[in-house]
């Protein structure tokens, strides 16, 4: 097994359980932006009226909810060497299947069932052109993303961008909900998802091979490991995340919306926190510590410029250089050697 | 048998013009071509101008395209070269931004195809315009904010304004008024941010600026659809009753519906619908040569204001 041998599978299984990815030379990103985001924390805390309290803490969890959930499935595909640029429009065909359930009469639980098994579909797909049809990831999830958007606005919303949720229905009411005094459900669902993502990548067979597939697919392949059932789990297992980001989204916003595919960042943020987090976009390495960092530090560079007033164009540009930094620091710190090459990019 | 031909052509074509309405024949419409070219169809506002539009086109025997960009910027400036390529009689053009379609707007008047602007204008002046006055919206809702916010009110004076695009024409001209407004009622402005005219993103910044100012006033979007979400997180905040929710739209039935809901609580409507018709009427005279010599033939949309409370009155908004 190409991944865990690569670097001596006791050191790898110990990066990824101990939750300090830095002590691994690799992973000096990871400990830089940590470094970054610490010091965001205590620049805005000195200078930022309304940072350093408890409702604004409450603040960041739940607007960062959606984005470390999307992150969580990114994440898992990214590690597999794979990427998913149809999450966001799954997310948004997700909300768009639910909302359109719950319109027609249907109960939460039922709308819930109907829109995972229609999602699981997609992922399925997506994952069969992959792993059977072996279509370059990047371009099979590209193709599906514009067949899902266009499916789903013309042939459900019949050309209409917006579909707005009605906020007093006990199903989008239970997503809005406080589980437990101060603990919204919202960022329960954030922090399943996160621990569910632990588990698959640390406690199953499967993660293991999520790994050997990123470090090297192809000797993952010839050793015999099922790499296309793997596939399949990878891609659904993104699909099922961004159906809960969307149900996150949609619920707190009263409104399911078509643009966050066709105009919105919202690809490019989730890809930003992958990266951000030290998992390389070559694979094979990673964990949930990174994926924590990441979105830590976006939520609180987003949530410190918000309370700054600096526009939203502006915040693009700071991200968009942040996203640059990150991946040039990332070349720089784990610079390519004969056997990343000839593995190939995505 | 050529000259047989010939003699039946020529009289199916004078049987047709005998048939069309009187309207059509004598207007100097019929046969001419309109295209329109909006930022997105897909919305009730754009939907519910082309609609009467294309009423109008019907009756004036003249033909109606539209020519969707669906929200996105680069493919609008396509679809008005090939609009402008194809010589239309007459172009409708609606503007994301002040700047973005100025140059192509300039282009058409000089190969002679009149430019109708609706509800959004470019920096550069056509032969018409349709639509709100984006000075009267925020200055009256300014003035609005100042009596429930301002000095003697015994509030914070604190408002949050939710633009679209901070350079599209109507976050730019309401802007500028409100901000005048706001300057001389004592008003203060703790955040101008854009959406993008995203609910989801005016949500997450209004719920941050709630956090940031748990006294806000009022806060102050520029178009229903994503203001929405910002009163959704003031909804959440369970702030509904301190914080008034303003917002300007195309007033359908949509808009009344968050007003019942308590998700906005006073909205400027410029009535979709009836600008619809005005931009109907504007095409018709435009295509018959009317032209104003001293600058811009304009319509400016009358506005009416949804309440919530005891003046609240569902009629004010339209159905599609």
């Amino acid at each position: 097994m190409a991944g865990p041998d690569r670097h001596g599978s006791g050191a790898v299984s110990e990066q990824r359980l101990s939750l300090a990815p830095w002590k691994d030379r690799r992973n000096l990103l990871a400990l830089v932006v940590s470094m970054v985001t610490l010091a965001l924390i205590l620049v805005f805390s000195a200078t930022v009226q309304g940072f350093a309290t408890r409702g604004n803490l409450s603040v960041i969890l739940s607007n960062s909810a959606s984005l470390a959930i999307l992150s969580c499935g990114m994440a898992v595909v990214i590690i597999s060497r794979g990427l998913d640029l149809s999450i966001i429009a799954v997310m948004v065909a997700g909300a768009t299947t639910y909302a359109t359930c719950i319109e027609a009469g249907m109960g939460g639980g039922a709308a819930l069932v109907v829109t995972g098994l229609a999602i699981v579909a997609v992922g399925m797909i997506n994952a069969w052109l992959i792993a059977y049809a072996e279509l370059p990831a990047m371009l099979a999830t590209l193709a599906s993303a514009m067949a899902i958007t266009g499916l789903f606005r013309f042939a459900i919303l019949r050309g209409e961008f917006l579909l707005l949720l009605p906020k007093e229905n006990p199903a989008v009411q239970a997503l809005t909900s406080d589980l437990l005094p101060g603990l919204p459900v919202v960022t329960v669902m954030m922090l399943a998802a996160l621990a569910a993502t632990w588990v698959l990548l640390n406690r199953t067979v499967a993660g293991e091979i999520i790994y050997a597939m990123g470090d090297n697919f192809l000797a993952a392949r010839l050793s015999g490991l099922p790499v296309r059932s793997v596939t399949m789990l990878i891609y659904v297992w993104a699909a099922v995340m961004a159906l809960a980001a969307g149900l996150v989204v949609s619920s707190a916003s009263g409104a399911v919306d078509f643009r966050t595919v066709t105009n919105g960042t919202l690809l490019f943020d989730v890809i930003l926190v992958v990266v951000l987090g030290g998992i390389p976009l070559r694979g094979g390495r990673g964990g949930l510590a990174n994926i924590v960092l990441g979105v830590a530090l976006i939520a609180v560079l987003r949530n410190g410029m918000t309370l700054m007033n600096v526009t939203t164009q502006i915040q693009d540009v700071i991200k968009g250089l942040v996203l640059l930094a990150a991946i040039a620091a990332e070349n720089f710190l784990n610079p390519r050697d004969i056997e990343t090459d000839t593995a190939g990019d995505l | 048998m050529k000259r047989t031909v010939t003699t039946i052509a020529a009289a199916l074509a004078a049987a047709a013009t005998l048939a069309l309405p009187a309207t059509a024949q004598d207007n100097g419409m019929a046969g001419k071509k309109v295209i329109f070219v909006p930022i997105t169809m897909g919305i009730s506002l754009t939907e519910a101008w082309a609609r009467r539009m294309r009423e109008h086109a019907e009756v004036g025997g003249y033909s109606f395209e539209v020519r969707d960009a669906a929200f996105n910027t680069s493919i609008m400036s396509e679809l008005l070269a090939k609009a402008i390529a194809d010589k239309p009689d007459l172009l409708v053009v609606h503007n994301p931004t002040v700047q973005l379609l100025a140059r192509q707007i300039r282009q058409a008047e000089a190969e002679g195809i009149p430019v109708l602007q609706i509800n959004l204008q470019s920096n550069q002046a056509s032969t018409g315009f349709v639509g709100a006055s984006w000075e009267r919206i925020g200055r009256e809702i300014a003035e609005d904010i100042v009596k429930e916010c301002g000095a003697g009110t015994g509030k914070s004076g604190k408002v949050a304004v939710v633009p679209g695009q901070l350079t599209a024409a109507d976050s730019v001209i309401m802007n500028e008024a409100a901000f005048k407004v706001f300057e001389q009622g004592g008003i203060e402005v703790v955040s101008n941010q854009a959406s993008d005219w995203e609910p989801e993103k005016a949500r997450q910044i209004t719920a941050t600026v709630l956090q940031q100012h748990p006294d806000l006033c009022a806060i102050f979007g520029h178009w229903d659809v994503h203001t929405m979400g910002a009163g959704n997180a003031v909804r959440d905040a369970g702030k509904a009753d301190d914080v008034l929710v303003y917002a300007t739209g195309g007033g359908d039935s949509v808009t009344c519906k968050a007003i019942e809901d308590g998700v906005l609580d006073r909205v400027w409507s410029y009535d979709a619908d009836g600008q619809g018709r005005d931009a109907g009427t504007l095409i018709d005279l435009m295509l018959q040569g009317a032209r104003n010599p001293d600058g811009m033939m304009i319509a400016e949309s009358p506005l009416k204001v949804i309440k919530a409370g005891d003046g609240y009155d569902a009629n004010l908004c339209f159905k599609m």
